[in-house]
Parts: structure tokens; sequence; C-alpha cells
């Protein structure tokens, strides 16, 4: 399964992005919560905390989940099931904003009446001061997401009790004013992400880690003990101001406890001694899980994709035709049979998933190559090698420790072999994996991971995972694992940028092309795009699914 | 016992930072985090100054502020989460040697007994079997047995859901919540000291001394348990020392893990797999205390046990 | 020769049979053996195993018909006629999961069924035990041998030296072994580490060998020297001291036999507790790499379809049960040859 409990890897939203999620829709309407089901205590199962509890520095799945009802921004991504969920609707501020200024000036009027879980009102002061802590607490997208806020260069060469000239409170009409150094068609994407969380003022300037800030949003977090268990109770001072942004919730009580294994947790869920896991269910629960609990199962293809990172700078894989060769030798198929079989993912060849804007089928790297792949092409693979001249040459395969993860690698040493290689597979333990196969020191040649959509941007795959921009060789974030820097794509990537600003259609028939440029170069292999397994126990009800921020808890009863 | 420790502790942090990968500042900052911010958490955790500062520093916040947080969960003490741990982890080992104790002094006498006989042969092959299967099977099958096959029949309905129970809140519910770990524990090690006991009674039961007790009209059951049993006790009581010792500090990490215990060895688990190093230190330096002790109480049990010992 | 010689022959169940000369010892102690039936039976099985072992490639070859070490996700095998796919994808229900073909119980391929890369397990087995049996035996020679060392000198000598060698004991028992294999690991990912002459890569066995060896040192260790300090204070020994013997002479006459069948007792626990060890080394790729197999690396693959397919985890278990139960049987039949005062045994 693809969720390894370490987080998903996040896409980056570069300086100029063009995204293609940026709906100032209305919020659809909602039915009022039914209060015949209200009550009672969640309990979810997870195997450990995911880093520190403060919404502007953590970065993983697991906690965004959480923070979508926990805490607020100016603008929020709609709690709505499916692609609905992509839609981004006003939350603390009354209305998105047409910019002004060429597109560089957006004024965001504050709504009144909406308290922290402490009581204390929400006011302009709290916004401002929201924006300056993300560079304060250095953030980890503060050079990223919000590098287009004015000031922010200078906030992140000292961050240090920094101010953004670019933010700026009018506490009179209840406003605040963002200037833009350039105009940024994804800047209400990352408004809406937990990194934009308003908190209150007076938070301290550093990393809260196990202690929760007041937040605005339906549930607040009681305790947390990262050995033991996290409680989340109502927000007493929670009123309903927009069902689409922040809804009320149904259960009084959610705990989310630490602790057990794959299978202890599955066991749970069977018996109801707890209602669902965070993390996948092992290989072989899934037989079980598909027969006898078909009706607690919700399958739900993702924006993402299980892929191979070759090391495009070292040997062997500085070949192209080496690379393309294991592209051309992987049977997908038996990929997705140790992933948990054919019902859990599509195989795929290309890099753009179904389902973005710009995604039109491609796939080179299979018997009669065309939309779709169908089968390995071994005769071809073999005649690449040949031509590479690199038989023979060791290769190491980098892996996590997971069941599946290890297994795919071992089921790559084997085709790796077969093409003539020397091949080995290290696992490593998946808290370290993601950061080791980043850092060129380690000399890693090839490797087995994912990746996750942030928002459904053609760049957040494209540009964040193959721009120059994303290599940094020597250091554990460099996210272009491949160290793949081809100058032309990098100019066509920052046209389709650029265009999308305008002309949303010719921006995806770029993205469509770069998507087949980057997959024919072949610096990774990409696997399959996987399906999300969520196994509830039998009394939750009302299930739904938000494409970005998966199940949505609160919205299911358990009464 | 300071010199172990401090032995140990040295080499904890030496291999910590031997180890590539094993830098915490990116796992800490954030996916993708800018190099800038890499640097201010660097700094931040100190991690930026030389080794030995970094280990007095380490050292001082262990053992004398107690201040000492993990690299993982930012702001999470480590010493008190090992403290809190320590009874989870208590339960399971005392419950566990009770019963391989008894377990195993049941076995080893009744092999002994009827040595060579079928039963002997039946319990040596019981007693290897219990040695010969790894730790994490055994608690997994019986998860499959107890949790899930066979959790509705009135043989394991009792068995309650996974975790632990505080003794004081509901001692039932803990007694039965600990029940089968402590069973999935004791497999391994009835089965060595049975072992190891029966062997040392056979040995005994050659001695002069008991031959001295046979020829007084003594029982055989009465040699067995008041002098053979008396002079085994050395191989047994060292043996005991060496593995509760361990257990205690946390050793049983298998266990825990697959019981879904949260004590101090699923935290040194947890601790290992993300390489947080404050929490490998405290429970190594936990675990260090518990073996150093163990072992110096059993040299002064040797004097009680074997007279001969004594006359130093 | 043990103390029972230097005590008056008062025989209670056997007639005082003549003293037989030194040089005898061992040759007496082997036509001993020999004649023990039970001891002979499980050197047989012994025998047995290592040679099945050896085997493998015949086996793999002839009987299995795979490579064990390939993948073989797509592969098919032929059953009573019909064509029963390797790895079967579940078509009940939301046909989640995929499971691997279980035993056929035939003499042919998946005897025992596939694994999770559908390879067939008593192919793997069978080359698994080369593995598990090398790393084990040598890592428990390595053990008792330093066990044996080490107790007899720190129980024999006491004083500072039994003061030394204990501290060096406790370091090495509360050292977390767990660690430096996880930090190992990574360091030779990339590398292999280089002592002097020796160069050692992530594969050589050399290193579970050592490492196994070296860290159940002080759980032999112990108990030897606890049995060593209560046999200094012996008659027989105290007689020797008395006489005038020198100390080497001592602890190889009268102590070293006494301490031997502490040691023949811990032989096969020791060897149990290695194959489950070397399991946990090879899960952090040290030593047995994929696609190589020990018995502990099946387990630990097993362990994955333990709902499923639970004869890939339980078949090496066996196999080392079966294997640590000949060894015992073995050992009993030894430490009873070797002793001299042990009665003969007539069946």
């Amino acid at each position: 399964m693809a969720l390894a409990s370490s987080g998903r890897r996040f896409g980056l939203a570069a300086a100029l992005l063009a995204g293609a999620s940026l709906l100032a829709a209305a919020p659809g309407a909602r039915a009022a919560l039914d209060p015949a089901h209200k009550g009672g205590t969640l309990h979810l199962l997870t195997h450990a905390p995911e880093g520190t509890l403060d919404p502007q520095i953590n970065y993983t799945l697991k906690n965004w989940q959480l923070y979508q009802f926990l805490y607020d921004g100016l603008v929020a991504f709609q709690k709505a099931g499916g692609s609905a969920g992509f839609k981004i609707v006003p939350d603390l501020a009354e209305a998105i904003p047409t910019p002004t200024d060429g597109g560089k000036t957006y004024v965001f009027k504050l709504r009144k009446g909406i308290y922290f879980s402490n009581g204390k009102e929400v006011t302009v002061d709290d916004v401002v001061h929201s924006f300056n802590r993300i560079f304060r607490v250095s953030g980890p997208t503060a050079g990223t997401f919000y590098a287009d806020i004015v000031g922010a260069p200078e906030c992140l060469k000292k961050p240090a009790g920094c101010t953004l000239p670019g933010v700026v409170g009018d506490a009179a009409n209840d406003t605040v004013t963002f200037h833009l150094i350039a105009p940024d068609a994804e800047i209400m994407d990352v408004l809406a992400v937990p990194h934009a969380s308003i908190l209150p003022a007076d938070t301290p300037d550093k990393d809260l880690g196990t202690t929760a800030a007041p937040g605005t949003g339906a549930y607040m977090i009681k305790s947390f003990d990262p050995a033991k268990e996290m409680v989340m109770v109502r927000n007493p001072h929670f009123k309903v101001w927009s069902e689409a942004a922040q809804p009320d919730g149904y259960p009084d009580e959610i705990d989310y406890s630490y602790g057990l294994t794959d299978e202890a947790q599955i066991t749970a869920i069977e018996n109801g001694q707890a209602d669902w896991s965070f993390d996948p269910p092992p290989a072989d629960r899934l037989a079980e899980l598909g027969t006898k609990y078909a009706s607690q199962v919700h399958l739900t293809p993702l924006t993402a994709m299980w892929y191979v990172p070759f090391n495009v700078n070292i040997e062997p894989f500085d070949n192209k035709d080496a690379r393309q060769a294991v592209n051309y030798a992987i049977d997908r198929n038996a990929v997705l049979k140790i992933f948990g079989g054919p019902a859990l993912g599509t195989p795929t060849c290309q890099i753009l998933p179904p389902g973005f804007s710009g995604y039109e089928p491609y796939c080179p790297y299979t018997k009669n190559p065309g939309k779709k792949w169908s089968a390995p092409d071994m005769a071809k693979a073999k005649a690449l090698m040949q031509s590479s001249g690199k038989i023979g040459a060791p290769v190491t395969i980098i892996t996590e420790d997971t069941e599946v993860s290890r297994d795919i690698g071992t089921y790559l040493q084997s085709v790796l072999n077969q093409l003539g290689f020397k091949a080995s597979v290290k696992p490593i333990s998946q808290d370290i994996e993601f950061t080791y196969i980043q850092n060129t020191k380690n000399k890693v040649q090839m490797s087995v991971t994912q990746w996750y959509q942030d928002y459904p941007a053609p760049s957040d795959f494209l540009n964040v995972l193959f721009s120059c921009n994303s290599f940094h060789p020597g250091s554990d974030a460099s996210v272009n694992i491949a160290g793949f820097c081809d100058h032309k794509i990098d100019a066509d990537m920052q046209k389709a940028l650029t265009t999308s600003i305008t002309d949303q259609k010719a921006a995806a028939s770029m993205w469509a092309a770069i998507d087949r440029e980057v997959t024919d170069a072949s610096p990774v292999a990409v696997l399959f795009t996987p399906k999300h397994v969520d196994f509830v126990s039998k009394r939750v009800g009302n299930f739904i699914f938000n494409a970005q921020y998966y199940w949505i808890m609160p919205q299911s009863w358990v009464k | 016992m300071v010199f172990v420790l401090f032995g140990i502790s040295v080499l904890v942090f030496l291999i910590f930072f031997a180890t590539p990968g094993a830098d915490p500042a990116a796992r800490i900052a954030g996916r993708n985090a800018s190099p800038e911010t890499l640097e201010q958490v660097r700094a931040s955790f100190g991690l930026d100054r030389p080794l030995p500062v970094q280990y007095a520093l380490m050292m001082q916040r262990l053992f004398i502020t107690g201040e000492l947080t993990s690299f993982v969960n930012r702001g999470e003490r480590v010493v008190p989460e090992v403290m809190e741990a320590a009874p989870v982890t208590l339960s399971l080992v005392f419950g566990g040697a009770v019963l391989w104790v008894a377990g195993s002094l049941v076995i080893g006498l009744t092999a002994a007994a009827f040595r060579n006989t079928v039963v002997d042969r039946g319990l040596m092959i019981l007693s290897l079997i219990g040695v010969s299967m790894p730790v994490f099977w055994v608690g997994e099958m019986l998860n499959l047995v107890t949790q899930n096959r066979l959790h509705d029949t009135v043989l394991f309905s009792w068995v309650p859901a996974l975790g632990y129970k505080p003794l004081l809140a509901d001692p039932w519910d803990w007694f039965k919540t600990m029940l089968v770990p402590w069973v999935s524990l004791a497999i391994l090690y009835i089965g060595l000291y049975g072992r190891v006991l029966r062997a040392s009674l056979v040995e005994a039961e050659q001695e002069d001394y008991i031959r001295t007790a046979r020829a007084k009209g003594l029982s055989e059951f009465h040699i067995l348990t008041r002098h053979a049993l008396r002079m085994s006790l050395i191989g047994f009581v060292t043996l005991f020392g060496l593995d509760f010792g361990v257990l205690v500090g946390g050793g049983a990490l298998l266990t825990e893990v697959v019981f879904g215990l949260q004590g101090v060895g699923k935290l040194t688990f947890d601790a290992l797999h993300t390489l947080d190093l404050p929490m490998i230190m405290a429970t190594v330096m936990y675990s260090s205390v518990f073996v150093v002790l163990a072992n110096t109480v059993v040299d002064l049990l040797y004097a009680v046990i074997d007279p001969r010992v004594r006359a130093r | 020769m043990s103390g029972a010689e230097l005590l008056p022959a008062v025989a209670w169940d056997e007639p005082a049979l003549p003293q037989e000369p030194a040089r005898g010892y061992w040759a007496s102690a082997c036509r001993k053996l020999a004649r023990d039936r039970t001891a002979m039976t499980a050197l047989g099985v012994l025998a047995l195993i290592v040679v099945a072992c050896l085997l493998a490639p015949l086996y793999a070859d002839r009987v299995s018909h795979t490579d064990p070490f390939a993948s073989n996700l797509n592969g098919t095998i032929t059953l009573g006629g019909q064509d029963v796919a390797v790895m079967q994808p579940s078509t009940a229900g939301l046909g989640l999961g995929v499971t691997p073909i279980g035993p056929t119980w035939r003499w042919g391929p998946y005897l025992l069924g596939a694994d999770t890369q559908g390879r067939d397990v008593a192919a793997r087995l069978l080359y698994g035990g080369r593995n598990s049996l090398l790393i084990s035996s040598l890592a428990t020679l390595i053990c008792l041998v330093l066990a044996a060392a080490t107790g007899t000198i720190a129980g024999f000598f006491g004083g500072a030296v039994d003061r030394v060698i204990s501290w060096l004991l406790d370091v090495l028992w509360a050292f977390p072994v767990f660690l430096l294999a996880i930090s190992l690991s990574i360091v030779l990912i990339s590398h292999g580490i280089t002592i002097g002459p020796i160069d050692i890569s992530a594969g050589s066995l050399a290193l579970p060998i050592l490492i196994i060896g070296l860290i159940y040192v002080p759980y032999v260790a112990r108990p030897v020297r606890g049995q060593v300090l209560a046999l200094r204070r012996s008659e027989f020994v105290l007689a020797s001291i008395g006489l005038g013997m020198p100390d080497t002479r001592i602890l190889l006459r009268d102590v070293l036999p006494n301490v031997m069948t502490t040691l023949i007792v811990f032989a096969p626990l020791m060897l149990a507790l290695d194959m489950v060890a070397e399991a946990a080394l090879s899960f952090l790729s040290i030593g047995v790499q994929p696609p190589d197999a020990s018995w502990g690396t099946i387990i630990q693959d097993g362990d994955t379809l333990l709902y499923t397919r639970p004869i890939v985890a339980a078949a090496p278990g066996i196999a080392i049960v079966i294997t640590v139960l000949a060894l015992n049987v073995l050992g009993d039949g030894v430490r009873d040859a070797l002793d001299p005062r042990s009665k003969v045994r007539v069946r």
C-alpha cells in the first residue's frame, strides 16, 4: 500500500506557478448534521505520530488530515467528497478576492465572530502574525510556497523577529492586504494549506513540538503524548460560519492511538475495538478484507505514483539506454501483484497521473507502445542493454524496510539481473530512506519511492521533481532525486507556468508535451498509480473521502 | 557501574554520528526544507557544535537536568517518557519471569527425575521447540489465534484489546491483558532454563554428597529438590541474572511491539527505527543500569547458594 | 581424569572396573558413543540434513524446476492437468490481495508452496540450510570457545583478573547490538569495511558470524565462571593445588572437562538462538543478502504471510527445531561418552 507511515511526499510550488486548481466556485449546498448520529468517540490508530504539532512546520499527510478540522486559513479546500474537495472556498475570509495591481495585490476581509479554542476572537493582528511566523520558525515551505510575498527573501535570510511588509493588516476595516512580488496563480492554494493556518498572535516564534496551539477549527487537541495517543475534543468556542469550509462534526471526541503493529490494527478494527487505521493494511490481510469485510472497505484512486528514480549523474544510469532498458523490462503487473493485486492500482509509464489537467495517456515502455501499458518488452530491453555497454555493472537498489517496498526492490533486483546487471537490494528504515536517497553524497543509484500530490497542479509533479532548481547536490533536501537537469525542458516548464496564469487550456497541452518529453528521457521508471484503501469498522457511517486530505473524519458518525 | 555507563554512552554516541543519513536536521526541519532552514534547525539543536561538546551537553541534559528532548518528537522530554514506560516493561517481565521460573523448575525437575524415559524425551522436544521459535513469530501466532481466528470462541473471548491497561486502574483487566504476552515471553525461556536445569541436576546426581544422601536413605524426590537443586542453582541463577537484567531494561522489544505494550522496549525499537539519538541514549543507559545491577546481585547470590564459593 | 579417581572406587551399582590408561580415554569415549544407538541416530539425522542442503542445486534443478533466487510473479504450474498461477490474485469480493500458491505436497515444484516473490520455498529451504548451518555453527563455536576461555580464567584466578573480565562481559552484554547493526547496515550500503588487510563487504558471512558469536559470549561465560568458582573450591582441585600441580595443568585436567559438559549442554541451545539472531541481522542486510536465503530470512519472509500462508514461516522453524533436537541428543550422547563416571547403559 502506498502510504508509508513516514508521510507523503508533497510537491513544492515553486515561485511563478500556474495552478489548475483555482476554482473560486461558491460552496456547494451541504446537508446539515443529522442530530441522530451526533456524539460518540472515534478511535483512530496508527504506528506513531509524525513530527511536530506545529501546523506551520509539519509537512506530513498524517497531520494535515487532522489540521483540516483543527485550524483554519484565510481560504480552505472545500470539505466535500471526491474532486469537489479541490475547490478552494473562503474560510476565515469572507470572500476570495480578485487581485488588483496586475495580479499582485489581494485584499481579504476577515469574518467577525470567530473564536480560537482559548476564547479569544480572531483579529487582523493574528493573521499578520501568523504569516510572519511562517518565516520566523523557518517553516519548510517558507522559501517555496510563500516566497512571492513582498519581504520574503529578506525574512528568509534573517528569520528572527522578521516582519513581512507584504502582509498588512487594517484593524479598522478588518482587512488584510497581501502584496506579491509577482503574480502567482497558485497563491490561493498555498493560502489554503495548513502552513498558512491562522494562529493566535501570542503563539511563540519557535517550533511548538508537542504543545498544541489554539485553533479555530471544529475540534481542538485536548492532549498529546507521542508514545500513547492524541485526544481531540470539540472546540467549545466553535460555531459554524461556513459549511463548506469548516463544518461541524459528528463525534464528540476523536482518539488517535499509537503503538499497534499493522496486523494488530486490522484485527482491532475487525473486532470493533477501533474504527480506522492510517497505515495501509498488510498484504496478507487484503484477501480477508476484500471478501469478509468488503462493505467496510473504501477504495479510492489517488493522484500519486510509485516510482523508481535513477541517478542520472553516476554509473550506470548516466546512460539513457540503460535507463530505458530497465523501463522496458519492468513488468508493472508483477509489481502490482506485490502491492496487493490489480484492483489496487493501475500500471503507468508517464509522470502525470490521470485526473490532472495536462494528462494525456502515453506509454512508450511496453509491447505495442501507445496509450496504455500492456506487457514488458524484454527483447527491446536486452537490445538497449547491448547498446548501452553497461552489462555487468553493479547496481544497488535502496528501498524502505516496509513489506511492499522491500518486495518491489527484490523483484527489481531479479529484473536487473536478467538484464545483465549485478544487482543488490538494501532496505533502510522508512523514517530515513526518503532523505537518504535525496542526498547525492550517498551515491544512490536507484531507489523505490512514492510521490503524492499537494494539490492538482501538473507543476507539482513535473516542475518539482525534474527542474534544475529542485536539485541540490549534497543536501538531504533535494527532491529531484534523479538529479535530472535539462535546460530546454526547464524553459518549457517556465513557459507553461506563465501561460497558465492566462490560458489554462494552452498550458494543459504544453504540460502534456513536457510529460511526454520527460517520460522519454526516462530519468525515472514510473510503476503504477495506487488506490487508497480505507478500512473502517462496522459502526462508521457516512464515509467521505476528500481528494485533497483524504478521509474527512469528523464527517463520519459512529452512532 | 559508572565505567560501564560511560563506555556504552560513548560507543552509542560515536556509532550514531558515524552513520551516514543519521543527521536529524533534515528530518526535523520538514520535507524539502530550504538550505537556510536546515542551518537554522542544526544550530537550534546544537548539531553544529563539536562532538565532545554535544556529548557533554547530552549527558548533562540526560542525567542532571532531565531536560533532554527527542530529535523526532520535538519538545518531548525523553526521561519522563522512559519513566512512564517502565511500569509496562516491569509488568511484562515480572509476570513472564514468574511463569518461566516456575515452568522451567517443573520441567527441569521432572525431566531429571524421569531421566532417559519417554517423559524426559518428550519434555526435551518441547523445550527445544520453545527455544527455536523466533519471538516475533510466537507473538504473532498467539495474536492470530487469540485475537483473530478464535477470538469469538469461549476459549479466547476474554482476551482484551491489545495495548497496556494500568494495574492500578483495573487489576483484572491488567491481568487479562498481560497473560498472553507473559506466555509469549516465557515460551523461549522455559525451554532454555528447563534444559540447563535438567543438565545441572543430572550432573549433581553424580556428586558424592548425593551418594551420601542416598546412602542415608533419603527419597529421590527429597534428594532432587533439597540437595541436587541447590547445587544446580548456580547456573540457573547466573542465566536468570543475565536475562532478567536485559529484559527489565527493555530487551523484550519484539514482544512489546507485537502486543502493543508501550514499554521501554517499544521506545527503544521506535528510537532505533527513527535514529532518535536522545531516546536511544536514554533507553540504552536505562538498560545498562539494570544489566550491571542484575549481574552484581547474582554475584552476591553465589555466596548464598554455594557455600564453597563463600570461602574466599 | 576427573576427581573421581582420587576417591576410593566404591561403586554402588557397578563392579570396580580396571582403570583405563589416559591415552585410551578418547578412544574409549568414541567407542562408547558408537554404541549409543540414540546418539548415532541423531548423528545420522544431522548428516542427512547437511547432505540435503548440499544437494540443494540438484533439487532446484531436477525437482522444483525453478530458480529459487529469481522472482516468479507471473509463473504458472500444472496441477492436476490445469494451469495454476503461482501468485493468485483474489477474485472474490473486491478482488483485493494476492496469495502465493500453497503447498502442493507433491514431489515436484512448489512442494511447500511459494513465497511473496513466487519462489519455491522447499528449494530455498535447502539452500538456506547451508547459510544457516554455516553461520550458526561457526558463531556457536566462536561463542563457546571464547566463553570457556574467559569464564574459566575469570572464575579460576579471581581477583583483579575476574573484575576486569566481568566488566568486559557486562559491557558486552549491555551493548546495544541493534544500534550497531543498523549503523553497520547503512555504512555498508555503499562500501565495505577494511580492517587492515581484511576487506569485509556487506554480503560477507564473516560479519554475522563474528557479531552473533561475540554477543552471546557473556551468556555462556558467566555460567561457566560461576561453575568454575565453585569447582575452585572442590576437593579434587584443592587436592591438586596441594600436590603442587601447576595452574595450567589443573585447568586442563580438572577444570576444563567439567566445563566441557556445560558447553555441551549449551551448544544446541546457542545454535537455536544463533539461527534466530541471524534472521534479525539479515533483515538489516548484514550477512545473507537478497535473493540468497537462510532459514532466518525465510522466516522473515513468512512473517508477512502469516495470515494466508503460515507454512512459509513454519517450515524453516521446523527445520531449526529438528537440527537443534538432533544436536541435543547427540550432545547428550557425547557427554555420557566423555564422562568416566557415567554408567554403561544397557538397552
